[in-house]
């Protein structure tokens, strides 16, 4: 059996262990298990309406919506099918989502309920390429029942009529399929302009797959919760690419709210966190012990301490002493098992970070709880992975080693460039912005970065964002940026300074965090923006920076800073779907604020 | 029109010498959503405290499906088919979300101690209405909260898991009191949505009191007016909208506060 595109992936472990749960989603309260025979079929029968509907090769498909099985089934369909599979973000604004459909030509959008059907909708007259709306809850679609709308089951009707009639065309598609050609699209998230489509073959994906599980071995017994956008391809590596060529089982949650729930059923033994994730699950744990009581606060306090000395030992490989190393026993006794179940994070093998740059103050939190975060770096031009830091080799504040057949080079200026067998084939309708990327054969990630002693990668910052202070001082200000939101109290911080005479950060609180805060202590608030402008919560954060300030260099402090009066959103375009800061979308809107940190 | 589904005839409902209701007569259509506008204290709660037994008229009639219900008691209506939900939130409060909705089963039960004893009939029985709960936590999202305590709950969820509650019941009418009341924005916009959906979704019939116009400009199919105690209008919302007895029941309900204040100061 041909083992070289992704469909075959699926196919290989349809035929080797059909009966084995290949993905488990939690349907009114109760997890209910799909076979990778179960799989396979929803895949064929998916492909084949697609195709009775006249979905030709090379066409594009859409697949806009929260994480679930016909999720991945439409994915593998179009696929199967020779066609194109793009994601879109299920927190899209319509235009935003307009822009993906409608670039991408996407002849289908598969959509997950009502509310992505209604952008779709709204944006309809400028999407001429659209053909049908493929809806899989069809809850609250009743009276929108025209000739564009069809519903999941009724397209895979059609296949198993199709099926029935002619059941050599699904492994003749399967035949057809070449891995040198185009599976599918991710449109990379856009901080500075429009999203471009990267282009991935399907050998791509196996090229990745070989290198990452050599690193990072991953088994048929291996389990993970599927929560971050599919369409961003580091999740798709973990809960399709992945789980696809290992052979192990995915987990659905029911709902974004009930994810923590999720993980704390299923105890994933692989999982993906971005900073965020990390970040929030921190000042959780921070929070929650800020209001335990003396004596566990006490444990926590004492084992932590424990905790982050075999931590500092273990990363200098160096043996801990037997009597830390008892204490360290009990503290897995008494602490870092309760935590690493609270956080459903017990039975974690492979832990990772990525996506963006992770400030180490949270990975030493981690490791000194017993959950090696292990942080990787790549792109989604090179199909996810690049760097990767080793279980048994982790250097904080890098992203750890090329993988086996990655080739990385730093340029003059420091930027990171790539070669390996998983760069992409390239952007979709844009063969200039292709060239740039790949001039010399080289990937030009737009990133700086610079070699430790032992030969990881350290990334700087991205190459547009250094800023340059007036003193003439190169400053990476994720790396400011990412030490603030390590503060519970902080969400979002940008840090400004470029041209300037020293640096001022605006700063978006934690609206639960800071309003529990503001509670306890009797300080009257009704919204986020009265909660921001009170002069005690801005102490507050001005004491939370000061303390960040004591880890920078005098020139990388920050000096000034301002609240933000509304949080920043996707939809204001302030944020990517990513959750990235638009810089340039910030400078604009409250350029008034920056100008004010500067006078006087 | 469609089949009548609630049918209510020349209603008077007086307490003393205070007229709630003056000859109140109100059809409404199998599968229709039905709301029910004025000014405060015009009898609208009044109205669906007669339809579900809680308060008894004095005069006219009230037949659900052709059958009278005038003088039944408020369990008994329950069990026919009608559901509702309060102004105020009514939940157990120190209950989960799960055991709240469970409930509102209570009326579907059927075990009775002697069945009770076939310990097979009832789990049997306990995992059909489990069943039943699962699929409105999964109808009005509330699966976060299933085991949450209700008092724990924002306000706005509180009142999705009552018209949750009213679900459970599988009612064939579901009487709404004001539903987005004390809600903000987005609250009041997903209850809107839910409650559409259940009309659509489900075909129940819905009578709905509801202050926010523009949701019941939205949503409802008919709008009925009342003011003090009277029906003064009834029909689709644009004409409704546009009938000047309405507007001055509305205009006047303003100039009477205004005049109050005034001969206050």
């Amino acid at each position: 059996m041909r083992e070289d595109t992704i469909p075959h992936l699926l196919w290989r472990n349809v035929k080797r262990s059909s009966d084995r749960v290949a993905l488990r989603q939690k349907d009114f309260g109760v997890w209910q298990e799909i076979s990778w025979n179960e799989y396979g079929r929803h895949v064929r029968h998916f492909c084949l309406g697609l195709l009775s509907l006249g979905l030709k090769r090379g066409e594009h498909v859409s697949i806009f919506g929260e994480n679930n099985p016909e999720w991945l089934y439409a994915d593998l369909a179009t696929q199967s099918a020779g066609a194109v599979s793009v994601g879109v973000y299920p927190t899209n604004p319509p235009k935003e989502a307009k822009y993906v459909i409608g670039h991408s030509e996407s002849v289908f959008v598969v959509c997950d309920d009502q509310e992505q059907v209604d952008k779709v909708l709204e944006q309809k007259a400028d999407l001429p390429a659209l053909r049908k709306v493929i809806v899989i809850d069809m809850k609250g679609l009743r009276r929108y029942k025209g000739p564009l709308i069809l519903s999941f089951e009724e397209v895979e009707q059609l296949g198993r009529e199709l099926d029935q009639k002619d059941s050599g065309l699904y492994g003749q598609l399967l035949f057809n399929l070449r891995p040198e050609e185009v599976a599918l699209m991710v449109y990379t998230s856009g901080t500075t302009g429009p999203p471009k489509g990267a282009m991935i073959s399907h050998a791509n994906v196996l090229n990745m797959l070989k290198a990452m599980t050599q690193v990072l071995p991953q088994y048929e017994t291996d389990e993970t919760v599927s929560y971050l956008p599919l369409c961003h391809v580091a999740e798709r590596m973990m809960s399709v690419f992945v789980p696809l060529y290992v052979g192990s089982t995915v987990n659905f949650a029911e709902s974004l709210e009930t994810v923590q729930m999720a993980m704390r059923e299923i105890l994933p033994t692989v999982f993906l966190g971005v900073p965020r994730i990390w970040e929030k699950m921190l000042s959780g744990v921070i929070i929650r012990m800020k209001d335990a009581s003396w004596l566990k606060r006490k444990i926590f306090e004492g084992f932590f301490q424990v905790g982050q000395r075999v931590t500092r030992l273990n990363l200098d490989k160096k043996p801990a002493p037997l009597g830390l190393c008892l204490l360290h026993g009990l503290g897995d006794l008494f602490l870092y098992r309760a935590l690493k179940l609270e956080l459903g994070l017990l039975r974690t093998r492979v832990v990772l970070s990525g996506a963006a740059p992770i400030s180490p103050e949270v990975l030493k939190f981690f490791h000194s709880v017993g959950i090696p975060v292990l942080e990787g770096y790549g792109m989604t031009e090179q199909t996810g992975v690049a760097c990767a830091n080793r279980p048994d080799d982790v250097r904080l504040g890098t992203v750890g080693k090329p993988l086996p057949g990655v080739e990385i080079q730093l340029a003059e200026d420091g930027e990171i460039l790539i070669r390996c067998p998983h760069n992409f084939v390239g952007y979709y309708r844009d063969p200039e912005a292709t060239a740039r990327i790949l001039e010399g054969g080289w990937l030009h990630s737009g990133d700086v970065g610079e070699w430790d002693s032992a030969g990881s990668l350290k990334i700087t910052d991205r190459k547009k964002e250094i800023i340059i202070t007036s003193g003439g001082k190169n400053i990476a200000p994720s790396e400011i940026e990412n030490r603030l939101k390590v503060s519970p109290y902080i969400t979002q911080a940008i840090v400004i300074g470029d041209r300037r005479k020293y640096l001022t950060a605006l700063i978006q609180i934690d609206y639960e965090n800071v309003g529990k805060w503001a509670q306890e202590r009797n300080i009257p608030y009704t919204t986020f923006k009265s909660l921001a402008q009170n002069p005690q919560v801005y102490e507050l954060i001005r004491r939370e920076v000061e303390e960040a300030n004591r880890d920078f260099s005098s020139v990388e402090t920050v000096k000034k800073l301002t609240l933000l009066e509304k949080e920043l959103d996707h939809d204001d375009d302030e944020l990517t779907a990513t959750l990235k800061v638009r810089r340039k979308a910030i400078n604009e809107r409250f350029g008034h604020l920056i100008e004010a940190m500067y006078k006087g | 029109m469609k089949k009548p589904h609630l049918q209510i005839e020349t209603l008077h409902l007086r307490f003393g010498g205070i007229e709630a209701l003056r000859e109140v007569s109100l059809t409404v259509g199998e599968g229709e959503l039905l709301a029910i506008i004025g000014p405060n204290g015009s009898g609208k709660t009044s109205l669906l405290n007669c339809i579900n037994g809680v308060y008894r008229p004095q005069e006219g009639k009230i037949l659900f499906e052709e059958e009278e219900i005038t003088h039944q008691k408020p369990d008994h209506i329950a069990r026919m088919g009608i559901g509702r939900t309060f102004q105020n939130v009514e939940l157990f409060r120190n209950m989960t979300v799960l055991d709240n909705l469970l409930l509102g089963r209570h009326v579907r039960f059927r075990s009775d101690i002697l069945r009770d004893g076939f310990l097979g009939y009832r789990n049997r029985e306990e995992l059909d209405h489990r069943r039943k709960v699962e699929e409105i936590i999964d109808f009005l999202e509330m699966e976060q909260w299933r085991k949450t305590l209700v008092r724990n709950l924002p306000y706005g969820v509180q009142k999705r898991v009552e018209l949750g509650r009213a679900l459970a019941q599988e009612p064939r009418l579901l009487l709404v009191d004001e539903p987005t009341s004390g809600m903000n924005q987005e609250e009041t916009e997903d209850i809107a949505r839910f409650i559409l959906d259940i009309h659509e979704e489900v075909g129940t019939t819905i009578v709905l009191i509801e202050h926010d116009m523009g949701v019941v400009m939205d949503i409802s199919d008919r709008i009925c007016v009342l003011n003090f105690g009277k029906k003064i209008a009834d029909g689709p919302p644009p004409e409704v909208q546009g009938d000047p007895e309405v507007v001055k029941a509305y205009l006047g309900e303003e100039m009477q506060k205004v005049e109050g204040k005034e001969s206050r100061s």
